[in-house]
């Protein structure tokens, strides 16, 4: 077969295919793909005739823009049975939505194109601009000239095939792609507005398609009827894993708006230690200062020097959220005093914690009202408050960044366009 | 507030008030009946919209453009788009028109109004938008105070809203026809699904959406109703007839005095400068998203190029033909009104594809019953509004 360069897919649909003798065979009507070693590959025609018919890759003869032709005769041709299973280009392909994260826009695929090497045909990249639509209504050329009689050019905008990431097994469906080694450096924030602006479904498969870390901060970042619907819809296995990953106060936060055997379900396979912590934060009330809280906060009991604490710190703060305040707990876990990071990098190294620490403590009931919470924070200008019961034993602390949560409407957290 | 009732109250917008003030001022209470039938009609569409936009997540010209391609829904987007340039042009006229009743002149009016509609979209916050547009939507309520304040006998009004009467006059015939073309819009059906996608309903919320489509539909046919009503006991008695909504509003003044004169005229004013900015909006957000353009009013024109100057040249454009002395005003009206009734069979037939394709809709697909229902009500529709369009085309000559 005669090689091509390169092709775009409108340009080839409804051409007819010519047998050997010169019949036509049928009119193209939609391309088979399968998985190729770096990208994926052609592997067979639709033809439209009376019915549909497949010609298989390796029974054409010719394939380029002009000509297309098979090494076989007309009634040897074999019937197309439409299947879910394929990937097919129009069909599948065409007009679906990707997820360009360069800018984290949502863009449509307008035409496809075709790169043919060493007698195969590779899917190269879609086209996602105004060209492309042009060539699909067929009134490119006359727009081509229509644009150079304003001095501009008609610019393609094409992403190359292995910059998109297929987000469903088999291929089956690519409505949403993006790509990966650009996707882990947008921030957690942005990520969540990409799924925002998908459809639930697609969100859902989107987020399956990220690493555990990338989707445990994305997560939080969703609206909470989002989180849930998100986490109900994945495995088991999956969701607990970024469960997991998730600081304790956030994750349950996710769990709480689950049905309750789901929840439980999925804290079944998390670490028996975080699950325990997790366990704790959702006996609280949600609106209350324990179900602000996170149980994940850094404490030193009393009698160790600031030398020993700065070095089980630079270990520990690897993991905590907040590192800005050291609790200072006895071994009963009763709060005795905290001591600020700046407190103790310029504290001498010999001193004991309780000779630093400050022990006019501001501290919350777990049942205190999170308005409450909010004020004496603003107060006492708190980047985190220690949640403390009556007998004096430390529960967890509350961080600013939660606050914020509260006080700011939702309108602002996720800017609703539509009016 | 639901999108079904925002949606539906929008749909009320000058060209709506306008067939209603004259189908009262010309036939009295006799085309109130026409509301019954065209609220049903209305409720049956919305409701298959709305289901589709729960159930998909996306707009009604996403699922166009994905499930019959780019031709498809390019033709249909230029086709929303011209049409929608008419609705801005009858809106922005409306508004003209009820600020010269006013005693404003045009020529100050229509840039201020323009303009500040503008401002406020690219410029402004959705917070405020959305608290100006509740509060818009409140004016309407104007109408049903305006009814009340006619005194009409309410045993004639509710015999003619219930008992229908046909007459052989062919204004009569329009007029029914047209009450029908303007509540019923391609461009309401865009808007609910994408403002319902948008918003994220789910499926289990999917009960109480219906509601508030049926809520909405409602409100729009009893201000239609009350519209109806003014008209029909103070002008229709007087033999007065108006061909424009602030026709009305000035023949009201010496028969019910200066309350329902300025109410009249004020709800004109609010509805028409509702409708010059929800219309160019959501035109420029179909296009773009069935285009796979950036679209979104917190954009800048160099983000978001297409979105922007869609909804910047249709208002701009808008304000310039009214301005014009002696522009054909009547002759665009019509050609949108046209457009109007030759997109809808389209958009409906669409939509009836969509919400039948199982893979797409699964369980929630329309049932047997509600298939019948829905094609019926469909075909109707289309066949009074291609007797419309057919009919200003070629008018008849009873």
């Amino acid at each position: 077969m005669s090689l091509f360069g390169e092709l775009f897919i409108s340009e080839l649909l409804n051409k007819p295919v010519l047998d050997p003798k010169g019949d036509e065979l049928g009119r193209v009507s939609d391309f088979v793909v399968i998985k190729g070693e770096h990208l994926p590959k052609v592997s067979a025609l639709i033809l439209n005739k009376k019915d549909k018919l497949r010609l298989e890759w390796d029974e054409l003869s010719i394939f380029n823009k002009s000509v297309i032709s098979s090494k076989i005769y007309s009634p040897h041709v074999k019937s197309y049975v439409s299947s879910e299973d394929d990937l097919l280009i129009v069909r599948d392909i065409f007009d679906k939505q990707i997820v360009d994260a360069d800018g984290a826009k949502v863009v449509r695929v307008n035409d496809v194109k075709l790169e043919g090497k060493h007698y195969m045909a590779w899917l190269a990249a879609v086209d996602v601009g105004m060209s492309g639509i042009l060539r699909r209504l067929g009134i490119e050329r006359r727009s081509e000239s229509i644009y150079r009689l304003f001095g501009k050019t008609l610019s393609q905008n094409l992403i190359g095939w292995g910059y998109l990431q297929p987000l469903e097994p088999r291929l089956t469906k690519i409505s949403l792609t993006v790509p990966r080694q650009m996707l882990s450096e947008l921030h957690p924030a942005d990520i969540a507005d990409i799924i925002n602006s998908i459809s639930q479904k697609d969100g859902a498969s989107f987020f399956n398609d990220l690493d555990i870390e990338t989707a445990a901060e994305a997560l939080a970042e969703l609206q909470p009827e989002m989180q849930a619907d998100i986490i109900n819809s994945m495995d088991t296995e999956k969701a607990a894993d970024i469960i997991e990953e998730m600081p304790p106060d956030e994750a349950a936060d996710v769990l709480s708006d689950l049905p309750k055997e789901r929840a439980d379900e999925i804290l079944e396979h998390v670490e028996k230690e975080e699950a325990e912590d997790i366990q704790e934060l959702l006996m609280h009330e949600e609106d209350t200062a324990g179900g602000l809280m996170t149980n994940d906060f850094i404490s030193y009991p009393p009698d160790i020097t600031v030398r020993e604490a700065t070095e089980r710190f630079r270990t520990e703060a690897q993991e905590a959220e907040n590192v800005y305040y050291l609790y200072i707990v006895d071994k009963e876990e009763k709060l005795q005093g905290v001591a600020s990071l700046r407190e103790v990098l310029i504290a001498d190294n010999d001193s004991y914690l309780a000779d630093i620490m400050e022990t006019n403590l501001k501290t919350v009931a777990p049942g205190e009202d999170e308005m409450a919470v909010a004020e004496i924070i603003s107060k006492y200008n708190l980047l985190a408050l220690p949640v403390v019961d009556e007998n004096g034993y430390m529960h967890g602390i509350i961080t600013v960044d939660d606050i914020v949560d509260i006080l700011l409407p939702p309108a602002s957290k996720k800017k609703r366009r539509r009016v | 507030m639901g999108p079904g009732i925002i949606t539906a109250n929008i749909d009320n917008d000058a060209s709506g008030i306008t067939t209603y003030s004259v189908a009262g001022a010309r036939f009295g209470y006799a085309l109130l009946w026409t509301l019954l039938p065209t609220t049903v009609a209305l409720v049956v569409i919305q409701e298959t919209i709305a289901r589709m936009g729960v159930v998909t997540g996306k707009g009604l010209s996403d699922l166009i453009r994905e499930n019959f391609g780019v031709k498809a829904a390019f033709y249909m987007m230029l086709g929303l788009f011209v049409a929608n340039f008419g609705n801005t042009v009858a809106n922005l006229a409306g508004w003209a028109a009820s600020m010269e009743i006013l005693g404003f002149s045009k020529f100050i009016m229509v840039p201020v109004g323009a303009l500040s509609i503008w401002i406020l979209v690219t410029k402004g916050s959705y917070r405020l938008v959305e608290k100006i547009l509740l509060f818009a939507c409140l004016i309407y309520f104007g109408y049903v105070v305006s009814g009340f304040m006619a005194q009409p006998e309410w045993g004639p009004v509710l015999k003619s809203a219930v008992i229908p009467q046909m007459r052989w006059d062919s204004e009569y015939i329009m007029l029914s026809i047209a009450i029908i073309g303007t509540t019923i819009t391609p461009w309401m059906q865009f808007y609910l699904q994408s403002s319902i996608a948008e918003k994220g309903i789910k499926k289990r919320q999917y009960k109480a959406m219906r509601l508030d489509v049926i809520i909405g539909c409602s409100i729009t046919d009893i201000i239609s109703f009350f519209i109806i009503v003014t008209c029909g006991a103070l002008l229709f008695p007087h033999g007065i007839r108006v061909t424009e909504a602030s026709e009305a509003a000035l023949a009201l003044k010496p028969l019910a005095g200066e309350y329902a004169y300025l109410i009249f005229a004020l709800c004109l004013a609010n509805a028409s400068l509702l409708g010059a900015i929800i219309v160019p909006l959501a035109t420029a957000y179909y296009v773009c998203e069935a285009m796979g353009w950036e679209a979104g009013v917190n954009k800048t024109f160099s983000e978001a190029p297409q979105f922007m100057w869609i909804y910047t040249m249709t208002i701009a454009l808008a304000s310039l033909v009214i301005m014009i002395p002696g522009a054909p005003l009547v002759l665009l009206m019509v050609l949108s009104a046209v457009l109007n009734g030759l997109l809808l069979p389209f958009v409906l037939v669409f939509a009836l594809l969509l919400v039948n394709n199982k893979k797409l809709m699964g369980e929630y697909s329309n049932s047997r019953a509600w298939n019948y229902i829905s094609w019926a009500t469909v075909i109707t529709i289309i066949g009074l509004t291609s007797f419309l369009v057919i009919t200003t085309i070629m008018p008849l000559n009873v």
